[in-house]
């Protein structure tokens, strides 16, 4: 029989390995349990990064929300709040993920739509409003503008008479990610990653607590790019961060422990818990070897994951309950420290209140009903998955050499390395499906007559054309000779290429805006059309 | 009309940019024999419907992702009314609620594809829809033509690239300049004609873009993406871009190049900028119907010094080196002058910042 399995760097059928019917000891070859894997919580945490793991301390079921204005979001929130979660993961809409106002033109119909609209100080407080944020924390998933997003942050908690180290949260902040994959850049590369190290020097800095990076191969997995390369290309991405932060004369003990990872959990069960113990090795030895860290904190690779949105279908949706369990279950058994399970109904609208709790069910069902929580690493030691541990991680170094050869990862994304190798993978499964060579229940095989519907989201047009009144009026009342300085300071900061963070957060506390933030930047930094490979 | 190689153009409109779908389309499109102009990330409603127009294609394709749907598609709908091009058929891919199904197809959209439609399914349709349009009469197009209609001078320009529609005619003629840009893939020849086409504009002149991309040698299909870097600003009439495939001519040009270069001339274009494949060192065939070209340049890729052994350099009127937001800008300098010993200009531009073009505007203005 040939399975697929798509360890290689390429899905294409020419390098497509035959799974064995059952693995034997030899296949290991040389294999040194207590070097390859030692003990949970020790080096080089192949087997998990706590001793205990869940016995301890389950994983963070950390469900993303956000929609409409600020006040949904805000009430959305308070109801989250008060039913005993502690953190908050907050959704922006696309125009404020690509840094541009709700009136711009090209934010027509997405206002509100996919995420929560944000374009000043104003409603970030509102988002806020009646929230300590001296006491949760809060995850924002925002890449471009992160850097604003922060200030933003930081001017509520200011407001709010919290002291900077004690905010808490995470900011995802991955640009390099958006390159090969997601597109939501707006500068050219290297500007953008150094603003990406402006926020990892001034959280380094004054906000101890802050998780200042998510390094995200997820948007890369689902972009269509093969397991291998989703793990190598995020650790390379990584990789890269680290160096900029010691270039800018950072220590990395002292930045290292604050950046985190987030992973797509796919369809291919052992494969995706081998993907998340060979990142964990990956990283180990990088951080300990390459950039010689000390502190254990700074070998650590903590992850978030999510299950693959790219997986679920139209046709039959209850089918995707099913599918998304089982991607949890394996996000789960490769030792993730919080994890997002998607909701059923994703592929036709934004979810439900019922298809997200059933999500969030499901992953509940996994903690408290199967018992794998008890055993730290339940399949370390499994001839084969230790072995596809092995081959995914030397996939990883193989890539890792090609982009040291290329001249690291920026010299990639000036070739289009990423997008194209990508685009390939994702070409290659697409015609793999046309072929027949993968089966999907629902659609290529089991196929129903008619369909079946399920209840879906709608979001109305109302919340647009609030938020565009509320800018225009906001920009009527400001104070103009304070906002026209706060922009000049931004530019002349960027221009001398200092830190920028003083300078956002003046800008913020002077009521300009998103989109006038990003523009001020653009004139210094430049715009970004995507490089050579669309 | 019955077209073996219909021109489908695919594009994403607005800030969403799950682009996944419509990659694997373009490249599908292409490996059936399909002309696919691509006009990138972040695009209005407006710029789509006008780049339809100026490609003369057989079907618009959109594709999103953002629940925008509702909103975005009467708009597309209505600027196809406006811009009097009702005979395109539009479509719709992305994640679209059954529930919406019919009020869009009742709204006037072609077909609506979800994730999961087969790609033999969609590329069957496209041949369906594409086969579907009338043939306008070519007595109607070319009195379109002297009218300066825009929907006929891109009718004209499709059939003259297939060597029809001259005979018995030639078109009137102009007083335009035609300058050639060549140089090797990737230098960003698409981006510094999108950015000088803005400045000729600026000076008020009225500039044609012919961009030529290679054909895939087996199928006949192409990928014409040079048009998503030069979509900059709100569409303008007076912009005109329109994208050809290379067919089976070497050299760098398309099938009837000349030909269609003297269409946009009789039109009443100021300039006229011919973006060549870019296949590097063997694109001279522009020499023969350009009055001046530009070569672009790139730091650190040896160019210059491969250049300077073959043809090309010798054709150029000019060099702009590209890039120079870049590392090595000086040292490719310092390698051009010394490769090339006469006094044709030289200039540093950054297509990404946005800086040096304006010199190379005016060079083009005043010679």
């Amino acid at each position: 029989m040939r399975v697929r399995t798509s360890v290689n760097a390429s899905a294409s059928p020419a390098n497509e390995q035959e799974v064995k019917p059952f693995v034997d000891p030899e296949d290991l070859g040389a294999f040194n349990p207590a070097k390859a894997l030692g003990e949970p919580g020790s080096f080089p945490y192949t087997r998990g990064v706590h001793r205990t793991m869940y016995r301890d301390r389950l994983w963070t079921m950390r469900q993303f929300a956000g929609f409409g204005s600020a006040e949904d979001t805000n009430g959305r929130f308070k109801y989250l709040l008060e039913h005993g979660q502690t953190g908050l993961s907050t959704a922006f809409d696309l125009p404020t993920l690509m840094g541009r106002d709700s009136d711009d033109p090209l934010a027509l119909g997405e206002v509100g739509r996919c995420g929560v609209a944000i374009a000043s100080l104003a409603d970030v407080r509102r988002l806020f409003d009646g929230i300590d944020l001296g006491v949760v924390s809060t995850s924002m998933t925002i890449n471009a503008p992160a850097a604003i997003l922060l200030a933003f942050y930081i001017a509520v908690g200011q407001e709010q008479g919290v002291p900077l180290n004690r905010l808490r949260g995470t900011l995802q902040n991955d640009i390099l990610k958006e390159f090969h994959a997601q597109n939501e850049y707006v500068f050219p590369p290297a500007p953008s990653v150094k603003l990406v190290v402006d926020t990892i020097e001034y959280c380094t800095k004054h906000l101890p607590q802050w998780n200042t990076v998510s390094i995200s191969g997820y948007h890369i997995r689902e972009a269509g790019a093969t397991a291998a390369q989703e793990l190598a290309f995020t650790l390379a991405d990584g990789i890269a961060y680290v160096e900029a932060s010691i270039q800018r004369g950072l220590a990395v003990d002292d930045f290292a422990p604050r950046l985190s990872f987030f992973f797509d959990v796919h369809n291919d069960f052992f494969e995706e818990i081998a993907k998340l113990r060979a990142a964990r090795r990956i990283w180990a030895y990088v951080m300990r070897d390459r950039f010689k860290a000390k502190q254990e904190r700074s070998w650590l690779l903590r992850m978030h994951c999510q299950t693959a949105g790219v997986t679920l279908t139209e046709q039959q949706p209850m089918n995707n309950v099913v599918r998304v369990a089982f991607q949890a279950l394996a996000g789960v058994l490769g030792g993730t420290q919080s994890l997002h399970t998607n909701s059923m109904d994703e592929t036709l609208a934004l979810p439900t209140e019922e298809a997200a709790k059933l999500a969030l069910r499901t992953q509940q069902i996994i903690a408290h009903e199967t018992n794998v929580s008890q055993t730290v690493d339940p399949l370390g030691g499994s001839y084969f998955v230790e072995k596809l541990t092995n081959e995914i991680e030397a996939t990883a170094y193989g890539i890792f050499d090609q982009i040291d050869a290329m001249g690291g990862v920026l010299k990639a994304i000036d070739r289009g390395y990423f997008r194209r190798a990508i685009a390939e993978s994702s070409l290659d499964q697409q015609r793999e499906l046309d072929r027949g060579g993968q089966k999907i229940v629902g659609v290529t095989d089991f196929v129903e007559k008619g369909r079946h519907g399920v209840p879906t989201l709608k979001i109305t047009q109302e919340t647009e054309d609030v938020q565009i009144a509320q800018l225009k009026a906001l920009k009527q009342s400001r104070d103009k000779a304070r906002h026209r300085a706060a922009l000049e300071r931004l530019r002349s900061d960027a221009q001398d290429g200092a830190n920028v963070m003083p300078a956002l957060i003046e800008a913020a506390e002077a009521d300009a805006t998103v989109g006038e933030m990003m523009d001020t930047m653009k004139t210094v930094f430049g715009s970004y059309d995507g490089g050579p490979e669309w | 009309m019955n077209n073996t190689h219909p021109r489908v153009l695919l594009a994403k409109i607005g800030l969403d940019g799950h682009d996944r779908g419509v990659k694997v389309l373009a490249r599908s499109f292409r490996d059936a024999g399909i002309e696919v102009i691509y006009t990138g990330l972040w695009q209005t409603c407006e710029a789509t419907m006008h780049a339809a127009l100026q490609e003369d294609v057989d079907v618009v394709g959109v594709s999103l992702l953002s629940a925008a749907h509702l909103t975005v598609m009467p708009e597309m709908l209505r600027l196809r009314r406006e811009l009097d091009i009702e005979h395109i058929p539009v479509v719709l891919g992305g994640i679209v609620p059954e529930s919406d199904h019919a009020s869009l197809r009742d709204m006037g959209v072609a077909a609506v594809f979800n994730p999961g439609s087969p790609l033999d399914k969609i590329i069957e349709k496209m041949r369906e829809l594409a086969n579907g349009q009338p043939s306008p009469r070519l007595d109607d197009i070319r009195a379109g033509y002297a009218k300066k209609n825009p929907r006929s001078l891109s009718k004209l320009i499709t059939l003259v690239g297939r060597g029809e529609g001259l005979s018995g005619w030639t078109p009137p003629s102009g007083k335009a300049k035609v300058i050639g840009i060549t140089g090797a893939p990737g230098v960003g020849k698409s981006s510094f004609i999108g950015r000088l086409g803005k400045l000729l504009r600026a000076k008020a002149k009225k500039v044609a873009v012919v961009a030529i991309d290679p054909s895939s040698p087996i199928t006949g299909g192409a990928l014409l993406g040079d048009r998503l870097r030069m979509m900059t600003g709100s569409p303008d009439a007076d912009f005109f871009i329109r994208s050809l495939s290379s067919g089976d001519v070497q050299g760098g040009l398309a099938p009837h190049c000349r030909e269609v270069v003297a269409v946009l001339n009789g039109y009443g274009f100021d300039y006229i900028l011919v973006e060549t494949v870019g296949a590097g060192q063997a694109d001279i065939a522009i020499r023969t119907i350009a009055d001046r070209t530009i070569l672009l340049l790139m730091p650190d890729s040896g160019d210059a010094i491969q250049f300077s052994k073959a043809g090309i350099m010798e054709i150029a009127s000019c060099f702009v080196l590209n890039k120079c937001d870049l590392a090595g800008a000086d040292a490719a300098q310092a390698q051009i002058l010394t490769a090339v010993d006469d006094d044709r200009p030289l200039w540093k531009v950054s297509t990404v910042r946005d800086e040096g073009i304006d010199a190379v505007a005016d060079w083009v203005t005043s010679t």
